[in-house]
């Protein structure tokens, strides 16, 4: 299974309003691992944008947050401060907003706003990874003296070396293949433009950016032996000028198919691994040597293996080993002491002064748990510590005073019982005294400790029949990434190419002029490929996308979701995607999670939730969707979703649901599992309820697309 | 779907043309687009944003000025462009007074002979323009006008928050001098009946309404004046799918029992799909390709038709996996330097805005 990305545990979220406090979010848990998508669906009001809102830490004021969790690196971002908060959000968690005006910056140029991103990421990027590096550089070192490696000094110092010097290479050929890449489609554009007789001013500028992009092409690897030619071609462009007729672009015709015949060779190239290439050039002989691409790659591999990977990893592996039985050490220890303290606040009436005493040695027990040569943060025992002394604060808070609330509940429970005299029935509730329920927060105490013994028994288990090899793969992985990160640098220049690509990317035309625009001369269309797009170039670990194509058109809609769905395969992005339309997330989803209410009724693969959806809301969205081959009446949902001030009591779909049951107006139905992955929160899956087929427009649209992809799949075999 | 009778077109749009802009900023927003509307049938207008659908709609109903081209509306005419007409006249006397139409002075003189010419030809053009004008004020006069209504996109923004419900969906009744109350009254009871809403209605403002209840009183709102044709732009893309459900319903029911012929604009493709009888397909201006809805989607010929269908998401993660988008690229699948392409039939009821070489072509490949 993949790393775990983001948890959520036990969200509830609610908005304080004059009518009364609405429900919003009510008890939603899902995990969000690496690299892959999560759609959530629902109608508005479901309560899917505060969930993402709540992510990024943008709750509106009114709003309360009731209880839960959301685990992220290392942190419990329900928890952290303003401040701490600044250093995740868009930085790490980027989110694309459904109103694109209120995103932009009016007053900024719209290339200003997409660099500036860029810039400051990188400068901090760079600044962090540093740090990350001393840090796991000085566990190592550490821990491999304790094993007895003296010499840990001196590999770590030659690692970080050539390491540097990888990330030198590496942006210097990744700079020529983009550029080469860019003169190559213009190249070919104006090749285009001439033969179609097109020669205005947009063919002139192509031109001078084509001897631009060539000119910075050339790199050791890229346009390598036929620089000259390069050369030639683009020389004889520029000698051209700007002809009025078309005979006068012959040559320059001519010059272009030479360039393209150059560039398409380059970019065809074999990529060269430039980590071992770096190790051999310092450590083997300061000389690239002469040979293709790929017997060098297998040369300077054989030496980095043998000369020096072979013996760190398996020192490294060592220290990995010793590491982490010490940590399982003190995880046994913490268990024992975790288990000896629950007593103290399992107590019908816990005492301040000892909860508090015990608390404090189960914060110090926890806190030497944590294994320094981890690559993934253990968010859970991270947050032990924050998350206890919330428990421990909202039971003892709880005890307070508050005049004001006392005022407000008996002036409010008098207006109430006037009504009830007077023989009316009042259409609101007293809202409770104290907020607090002191009975949970009792047991939410007590259960963050048992929570924290179960992850670590779990943890235990898990390390008896660990691969130590492929943890220290992940190390020296991780030290990869962070030396190149710690000496990458992104000029200004890079960042305005990178955002000109970006912007062709999201389907903007003439991107060069375009750049230096305001906000106020694009279009709505526009402004939120511009949104997109500067969420992007913060190159984040999460993204959230909140509705970020209803207000577009197909075409664009496709263009915007493919460039998304690139981008996640490339950086290996968590996309959070929230939308109303089931259609569209079809392509895009690994998980779908359907909410009603402020729940989720409905979780499982993409497949799962389109092919054998469960829950009756489910069938609904799918049923009011027309597809292609639809013919039949549309079924639309009708009425409206419930007033979250007084949630029902039962299932919250029932009073839509023309086939609701019984129970499912009294009772909320419980999560049951279907599969490993699919859930599903209704009663039919109940074994004593009744068989209630779905919808027709469903089984018939299911039949469809099971006959078709059985006749492609047979079509397939075929051939 | 029903049906639609054939050979009767209620709405004929003859080479209609919406520029905008003068001089090297021309915007050709419209350019030279002709179709026909058949009585009791949906006409979708499909295309990306900027296409110019909209633009078209409103041009048919004058809420521009046309460049050029005609509009008939059983067989009256109801918009003519004049605006060519006026520019051509404009030229026409600077050449007589001998100066170039930015001013500068002419080279050579114009003959006494070539002066009468145009001469007469003002004078025909003038005679042209006053018809035109004539026809416009005979439309507005007849109460063609009101036959032809509009849904727009944006049901928030289209209905004056100071007006209840009733001010707003009897504003039209009483533009056109309905004065007694009691008829008003209960023509918009029974309009807020056949949209599916209640007579208590009547009284609020819309902010109290959801989405898809502001988009039932846009409704409203265009029947009340029994309209035979509605333009309705973009009337879903603004809602929450469940609601979009609802109101293709509401239209659909309402096309039944009024006879409604509906010119349905739309971006959704599915959904055009699945309401539209015959679909246009518009791409910067131009018409590219007409058919029937299920041949369009059978047979698509023209290559931003191809582009568009294959961008379309469908709910089935199997297919979508595998799903091609076609790019379209005017510059590389088009070789329009030797020839103007033309709107062409290729089969019955099946045009295509092609040369005469890809005429052959699709002919081939539709007959393969």
């Amino acid at each position: 299974m993949a790393e775990k990305k983001l948890e959520v545990k036990d969200l509830t979220i609610s908005f304080r309003t004059i009518n009364g406090k609405v429900q919003a979010v009510r008890d939603i848990s899902f995990d969000l691992y690496k690299g892959e998508t999560l759609a959530i669906v629902g109608e508005s009001g479901s309560g899917k944008s505060v969930t993402s809102r709540a992510i990024m830490g943008i709750l509106a004021g009114n709003a309360i947050k009731d209880g839960g969790k959301i685990l992220y690196d290392g942190k419990d971002l329900m928890k952290i401060s303003e401040e701490e908060f600044q250093q995740v959000r868009g930085d790490k968690i980027a989110m694309i907003f459904q109103d694109p005006l209120s995103s932009l910056n009016p007053i900024m140029r719209i290339g200003q706003q997409l660099t500036e991103a860029m810039l400051l990421k990188n400068k901090a990027l760079r600044k962090e990874s540093k740090a990350n590096l001393k840090a796991m550089f000085a566990a190592l070192d550490s821990r491999m003296k304790e094993v007895g490696i003296t010499d840990a000094q001196h590999d770590l110092a030659k690692f970080k070396e050539f390491g540097l010097e990888h990330s030198k290479l590496e942006t210097s050929y990744t700079e020529a293949l983009d550029n080469a890449t860019e003169a190559l489609a213009l190249a070919e554009n104006c090749i285009l433009r001439i033969d179609s007789k097109a020669l205005d001013a947009t063919l002139h500028s192509d031109l001078l950016q084509f001897e631009q992009a060539s000119k910075r092409s050339k790199d050791y690897f890229v346009v390598r032996d036929r620089a000259a030619e390069l050369d030639e071609a683009v020389a004889a462009v520029k000698a051209a000028g700007t002809p009025k007729d078309e005979a006068g672009y012959a040559p320059v015709k001519e010059a272009l198919t030479k360039a393209v015949s150059v560039l398409k060779e380059a970019t065809e190239f074999e990529m060269p691994n430039t980590f071992t290439l770096a190790y051999y050039l310092k450590n083997v002989k300061n000389e690239i040597p002469q040979m293709p691409v790929a017997e060098m790659n297998a040369l300077t591999h054989k030496e980095t293996e043998q000369g020096f990977m072979d013996a760190f990893q398996a020192k490294a592996e060592k220290a990995v080993v010793y590491s982490s039985g010490e940590t399982d050490k003190a995880r046994q220890a913490a268990i024992e002491l975790l288990k000896s303290k629950l007593p103290v606040l399992e107590k019908a009436e816990p005492v301040k002064t000892e909860v508090d005493a015990a608390v404090k040695e189960m914060k110090a027990a926890v806190a030497k748990c944590l294994d320094p040569l981890e690559v993934t943060k253990d968010s859970l025992t991270h947050t032990f510590g924050t998350s206890i002394d919330y428990a421990v604060d909202l039971y003892f808070g709880g005890f307070k005073r508050n005049e004001k609330e006392e005022k407000r509940f008996a002036k409010s429970s008098a207006k109430h019982e006037k009504i009830i005299a007077r023989g009316k029935t009042p259409d609101w509730e007293v809202i409770p005294m104290s907020l607090v329920n002191l009975e949970a927060a009792r047991v939410d105490m007590a259960d963050t400790v048992k929570e924290q013994i179960a992850h670590f028994e779990q943890q235990l288990a898990a390390n008896e029949n660990a691969d130590f090899a492929a943890r220290t793969l992940e190390i020296v992985d991780y030290l990869k990434e962070q030396t190149e990160n710690s000496a990458y640098y992104l000029s200004k220049h890079v960042a305005r190419e990178r955002a000109i690509k970006l912007m062709e990317g999201v389907g903007i035309d003439n991107p060069r002029r375009r750049f230096y625009q305001y906000p106020f001369e694009f279009s709505g269309g526009m402004r939120q490929r511009i949104v997109i797009a500067i969420a992007l170039t913060a190159n984040p670990d999460i993204l959230i996308c909140d509705e970020p194509t209803t207000a577009l058109d197909v075409t664009i809609q496709a263009q915007i979701l493919e460039l998304i769905n690139n981008l996640k395969k490339q950086r290996n992005l968590s996309v959070i995607f929230i939308t109303h339309d089931l259609g569209v997330v079809a392509n895009m989803a690994d998980r779908i999670a359907v909410m009603y209410a402020g729940k989720i009724v409905e979780t499982g693969t993409a497949k799962e939730v389109f092919y054998e959806p469960a829950h009756p809301y489910t069938w609904a969205l799918l049923a009011s969707v027309p597809d292609l081959d639809t013919k039949e009446k549309l079924e639309s949902i009708p009425g409206t979703p419930p007033n979250m001030i007084y949630p029902p009591k039962g299932d919250a779909f029932a009073d839509r649901n023309a086939n609701a049951l019984e129970i499912d107006f009294e009772m909320q139905p419980p999560m049951f599992q279907i599969t490993d992955t699919h859930y599903a929160a209704t009663w039919l899956l109940d074994p004593r309820a009744p068989k209630i087929e779905m919808p027709k427009v469903i089984t018939e649209r299911l039949e469809r697309i099971k006959a078709r992809n059985a006749a492609k799949a047979q079509k397939a075999e075929e051939e | 779907m029903s049906e639609a009778v054939k050979n009767d077109p209620i709405l004929r749009v003859e080479h209609l043309c919406m520029y905008f802009g003068k001089g090297e900023n021309v915007k050709k927003a419209v350019d030279d687009v002709s179709f026909d509307i058949y009585k009791g049938e949906v006409f979708g207008l499909v295309g990306e944003s900027g296409c110019g659908k909209t633009t078209t709609g409103r041009t048919m109903i004058r809420l521009y000025d046309a460049t050029s081209g005609n509009v008939y509306f059983k067989d009256k005419r109801i918009v003519a462009g004049t605006l060519s007409y006026k520019k051509e006249i404009k030229e026409l006397k600077a050449k007589i007074a001998g100066k170039k139409p930015d001013g500068t002075a002419l080279e050579t003189k114009l003959s006494q002979e070539e002066i009468t010419k145009a001469n007469e030809r003002i004078a025909e053009l003038k005679e042209e323009i006053k018809k035109a004008k004539h026809d416009h004020k005979d439309a507005a006069k007849h109460g063609n006008v009101t036959q032809i209504q509009m849904i727009y996109q944006d049901p928030v923004a289209s209905l004056d928050p100071r007006m209840t419900v009733k001010e707003i969906i009897a504003e039209g009744l009483r533009i056109q001098g309905v004065k007694d109350n009691e008829y008003i009254d209960q023509k918009v009871y029974e309009m807020l009946r056949t949209v599916g809403l209640v007579e208590e209605h009547a009284t609020r403002y819309p902010h109290e309404f959801s989405g898809g209840q502001r988009q039932r009183i846009g409704i409203a709102r265009s029947i009340i004046m029994n309209p035979e044709v509605i333009i309705a732009d973009e009337p879903i893309s603004a809602l929450d799918v469940s609601i979009r459900a609802q109101v293709i319903n509401l239209l659909n029911e309402l096309r039944e029992t009024m006879g409604l012929t509906i010119l349905f604009i739309a971006h959704d493709l599915s959904v055009v799909k699945y309401f539209s009888d015959r679909i246009g397909v518009m791409y910067f201006g131009n018409m590219v390709e007409m058919a029937t809805s299920d041949e369009l989607f059978a047979h698509p010929l023209h290559p931003y038709t191809r582009s568009l269908l294959s961008a379309i998401p469908l709910p089935d993660p199997e297919s979508e996996k595998d799903r091609i988008r076609i790019r379209y690229n005017p510059l590389t699948d088009h070789e329009y330097s030797t020839e103007t392409p033309q709107f062409r039939e290729i089969v019955p009821g099946h045009f295509v805005r092609c040369t005469t070489k890809e005429f052959e072509k699709y002919q081939a490949e539709y007959n393969k």
